[in-house]
């Protein structure tokens, strides 16, 4: 039997050493109902098995707090194309080949992981997806099948709501003319294809330009239009959490990949790889995915993704990468962006000044 | 005749045999497909480097240096290809009109070093930009690997036809990813007859290309067709009507690229530097009007959209298409023909859709089968091949609507070519060169013999001035009814025969010199002719042999046996190959 003052003094003991020599992770995410899934099914379960703690800074997702020179998290989550900038730029260290843990089964990761999910700098994680909801209400009888719908307001009368960027509604536009995926940025690529696209955007009756991601849903449940496109996460936690009579029209949804980097400036490179091994193994992948409805990068996690936790709904239906889902999923072409992207933002802020401003929710009219 | 005698080809050795050209077949499939699929692969990435696809040039942001290379690479280009082009022996790049010469000729044996520099001057052509077509390299890098193929294995001429066709056939499935289409145009265009034994080797390629292409190639197809509605019965009408006026498209698209090929000639400017005044032209033309620069995917594709052009805009784009690929043809880029004709008819076929459109005010939902009638009524004219441009429409949608409706517009197109221009522009070109495949096979290969094979001394001569009675008994002696006057200075003064003689002698006594009872009816052959023209003199001719006279100098004598030996002969081995089962 130990004495009592021993046993207080072990337990200091035991505190001061978790704090002193275990520095806390230190990890960027996006906050909201996506860094809750994060907490229940990665950081505490890292914490659990390595002892260390995670702590959780938020950030908007830009390069900008990267090219700091006090960047020192251990590990960002980013989406792929802004990953693929920072490593370009040398903001982040070269991840190693065997970094993935292999597949329960065996299966090496290069097998399991999905084409291009994992990079010199970032390993895919997630995928979300931006689409296209609509109110289930609004065309009793008929419900929105092809992207091409989004632009049929004859067929499914009422405004609309779409992001103020030309990307994935220039995709969207064009695609309504029947023009296969395959093709789009070829075809995006002329002005020609330009002129056609923006030409289905302005025949649009009534849009309201969105910039933040909860503006959608909430347009939405407000029934301040009946379509609008947004990021699958958002309109499923708008059903989930508030009950919204909504449903998602996966035809065209556009595919994006969130990655785990490391910064170059990381205070703690080895372990920030062991929580990168840990959070990308097929159990915490699969378990991160029955929170939040985004498909995880691995193929055996794909399999493994149950039901969500609280409401018992099956979440495999609610993944962007389920294969009845993305039939129709548009491959974002990430280098054409990157090097297209500040020209096309400024025709079409351009374009919207002479004809989409007029129904814009968000400014006033510019005099053309 | 024994009944084993009347089945040829049956048993295990001939089997065997089969099979193995089956596989050989297979083995060119999978040759072929591979470089077509490596071809494809180099000019799409020289199609992005040098800033030619649209792709490309969007995503470079100087739009000074974009000027610069709209009009420099071209040009640069068009220099590189003409001097290319000075190493081949004809000093023009071949194409898949020589591989059809080979096939029709039996003759085989495509010349590897010409057709390899031809691939490669093709790849330079379309990859910077010039305004010609990918399919007619494809077909002819195709058919010279098949041709390579046989002489490695030492196989016979016949062999080499077929091995020739696996080769297209296995080009034309990887780069259309279409089977069907290049086992049908390896029979339509350069086969020219079916025979069980040349299909199973040419499917087997054409299936091996269709893997390879599956696999390798997974680039898209050339276009792709969501759902259609059907159209309207009396819009069949109007679909058969585009036919014709596709024909007439055909006719000028072809007529253009052989006018700048006759004026080129004429220019007073090397052969080497055309092609680079040619990329210079359009280039500087480009600057305007990009839809006419390289193979035109993206203007093919924007055409089956309705309101993507105007009409004017249409009619445009489709005249300056046809000027820009025959300027590049015409003046010596390497390159198909088939790719533009493709452009051209499907802008020609959206500017019929525009204007029914126009006229009838109904809803474009149609629009899309406009296009394509127009697409296949110019392109299957200008390659000879119907069938294949339908099936290239099917194996490319899958939509069963849109190919008749393209079989109501090809069903007038083919024929009104035909008879206003001729089969194909290869054929055009062929005619050109002095090859007529117009009365098919049979008669090209006749064509194609020059008489002098035949040729032999072993004939009697005799001098003008000796006396009938010399002459009866030289006849005699050799045993032969005619003879040949030849004098001193070996001219030829014309043919006798012993019954005429005799005649001659009955007449006016033995005395009288030879030469007074030449017949003058007999014509002569000369050292160009062809069996075919020796054929054709024989209708109007009895006797034994003609004589091949040479500017006023005997050579010798063709014995008429000899022209009908060598004639059963051709057809025989004609018969073999295209009724022969292996």
């Amino acid at each position: 039997m130990v004495s009592r003052p021993i046993a207080v003094l072990l337990l200091g003991l035991t505190a001061w050493a978790t704090t002193a020599l275990a520095e806390p992770l230190r990890v960027l995410s996006w906050g909201g109902a996506y860094e809750r899934a994060q907490r229940e099914a990665l950081f505490d379960p890292f914490t659990e098995q390595t002892g260390r703690d995670v702590e959780v800074h938020q950030y908007d997702g830009g390069l900008d707090a990267l090219r700091r020179a006090e960047a020192d998290w251990d590990v960002i989550d980013m989406t792929r194309s802004q990953a693929m900038a920072a490593c370009r730029e040398g903001l982040l260290q070269p991840l190693p080949h065997n970094l993935p843990a292999p597949a329960p089964d065996g299966t090496p990761a290069e097998r399991d992981f999905l084409p291009g999910a994992i990079g010199e700098c970032a390993l895919t994680h997630s995928i979300f997806a931006t689409v296209v909801a609509y109110r289930r209400d609004a065309f009793p009888g008929r419900r929105p099948t092809r992207i091409a719908d989004l632009f049929d307001q004859q067929r499914f009368p009422g405004p609309r709501a779409l992001q103020r960027t030309p990307a994935v509604n220039l995709e969207w536009a064009l695609l309504s003319y029947g023009v296969a995926r395959e093709e789009l940025y070829r075809l995006l690529s002329t002005p020609r294809g330009l002129r056609l696209a923006l030409d289905r955007l302005g025949e649009l009756e009534e849009t309201h330009w969105w910039e933040a991601g909860d503006e959608s849903p909430r347009l939405l449940t407000e029934s301040e239009v009946v379509m609008a496109s947004g990021y699958n996460g958002r309109f499923f936690d708008a059903v989930i959490n508030q009950g919204a009579d909504i449903e998602i029209l996966w035809d065209a949804q556009v595919q994006e990949h969130e990655t785990w980097a490391i910064p170059r400036h990381a205070r703690q490179p080895d372990k920030a790889r062991e929580f990168i091994r840990f959070a990308t193994s097929t159990e915490r992948l699969a378990e991160l995915a029955r929170r939040i409805p985004y498909g995880p990068a691995r193929r055996s996690a794909i399999l493994q993704v149950t039901t969500h936790p609280d409401s018992d709904l099956d979440m495999r239906l609610h993944m962007p990468t389920h294969p009845l889902n993305d039939a129709g999923a548009i491959v974002k072409d990430e280098d054409w962006y990157a090097s297209t992207r500040s020209r096309l933002d400024d025709y079409f802020e351009a374009w919207l000044a002479l004809r989409g401003c007029l129904i814009s929710v968000n400014e006033p009219c510019p005099s053309p | 005749m024994t009944p084993d005698s009347s089945l040829p080809g049956r048993g295990p050795l001939p089997l065997l045999r089969f099979l193995g050209l089956v596989l050989l077949g297979a083995a060119i499939g999978g040759v072929a497909a591979l470089a077509a699929t490596g071809f494809v692969r180099c000019v799409l990435w020289l199609n992005e480097l040098l800033l030619i696809s649209p792709r490309s040039r969007m995503m470079f942001d100087h739009s000074g240096a974009l000027v610069a290379a709209t009009v420099a690479v071209p040009t640069l280009g068009g220099l590189i290809v003409g001097h290319l082009h000075r190493h081949i022996p004809e000093g023009r790049p071949h194409t898949p009109a020589d591989a059809i010469a080979a096939v029709q000729t039996r003759r085989g044996r495509l010349p590897a070093r010409a057709g390899g520099i031809t691939a490669v001057s093709a790849m330079i052509s379309l990859g910077a930009g010039a305004s010609v077509g990918q399919y007619g390299p494809l077909v002819h890098l195709g058919a010279t690997l098949g041709s390579l193929g046989a002489r490695l294995m030492r196989l016979g001429r016949s062999e080499d036809n077929i091995t020739i066709a696996c080769g297209v056939a296995a080009a034309i499935a990887t780069a259309f990813n279409a089977p069907l289409a290049g086992i049908i145009f390896a029979h339509e265009v350069v086969l020219r007859h079916y025979a069980l034994r040349a299909f199973a080797p040419i499917a087997a390629a054409a299936i091996v290309g269709h893997v390879i292409a599956t696999q390798a190639l997974a680039q898209g197809a050339l276009f792709h067709v969501a759902d259609t509605v059907v159209p309207r019965a009396w819009e069949f009408g109007l679909f058969v009507a585009i036919g014709g006026g596709g024909a007439l498209v055909a006719g000028a698209y072809m007529h253009a690229i052989l006018g700048v090929g006759r004026l080129a000639a004429r220019l007073p400017l090397r052969p080497a530097l055309r092609p680079a005044l040619a990329g210079a032209m359009l280039g500087t033309l480009a600057l305007w009007v990009p839809d006419i620069l390289g193979m035109g995917q993206e203007t093919l594709r924007f055409a089956t959209i309705p309101g993507a052009f105007g009409g004017g805009e249409l009619l445009l784009v489709l005249a300056l298409k046809i000027a820009a690929t025959a300027l590049c043809l015409g003046m010596g880029f390497s390159g198909g023909v088939f790719s533009p004709a493709l452009v051209i008819g499907t802008l020609f076929g959206a500017l019929c859709g525009t204007l029914v459109a126009s006229i009838s005010g109904a809803p474009q939902e149609t629009f899309i089968f406009y296009a394509v009638c127009g697409m296949v009524a110019v392109t299957a004219p200008v390659i000879g091949a119907p069938l294949t441009s339908l099936l290239i429409v099917f194996e490319l949608t899958g939509n069963y609507a849109l190919t008749t409706a393209a079989l109501a517009s090809v069903t007038l197109a083919s024929p009104i070519a035909a008879q206003l221009f001729g089969r194909s522009l290869f054929d055009i070109q062929l005619h050109g060169r002095g090859l007529d495949l117009s009365s098919g096979r049979g008669r090209a290969l006749l064509m194609d013999t020059p008489v002098i094979d035949y040729l032999t001394q072993a004939c009697v001569t005799l001098s003008p001035g000796i006396s009938l009675d010399e002459a009866i008994t030289t006849l005699a002696r050799e045993r032969h009814s005619e003879a040949y006057l030849v004098d001193e200075q070996g001219r030829y003064h014309g043919c006798v025969t012993l019954a005429e003689l005799e005649a001659a002698r009955q007449e006016a006594g033995g005395r009288r010199r030879t030469q007074a009872c030449v017949d003058t009816r007999r014509p002569t052959l000369c050292r160009d002719s062809t069996l075919w023209e020796a054929m054709a003199l024989l209708e109007e001719v009895t006797g034994e042999a003609l004589a091949v006279v040479d500017e006023g100098v005997f050579r010798g004598v063709v014995y008429e046996v000899h022209i009908a030996h060598a004639y059963l002969h051709q057809s025989d081995a004609l018969r073999r190959e295209e009724h022969g089962h292996g």
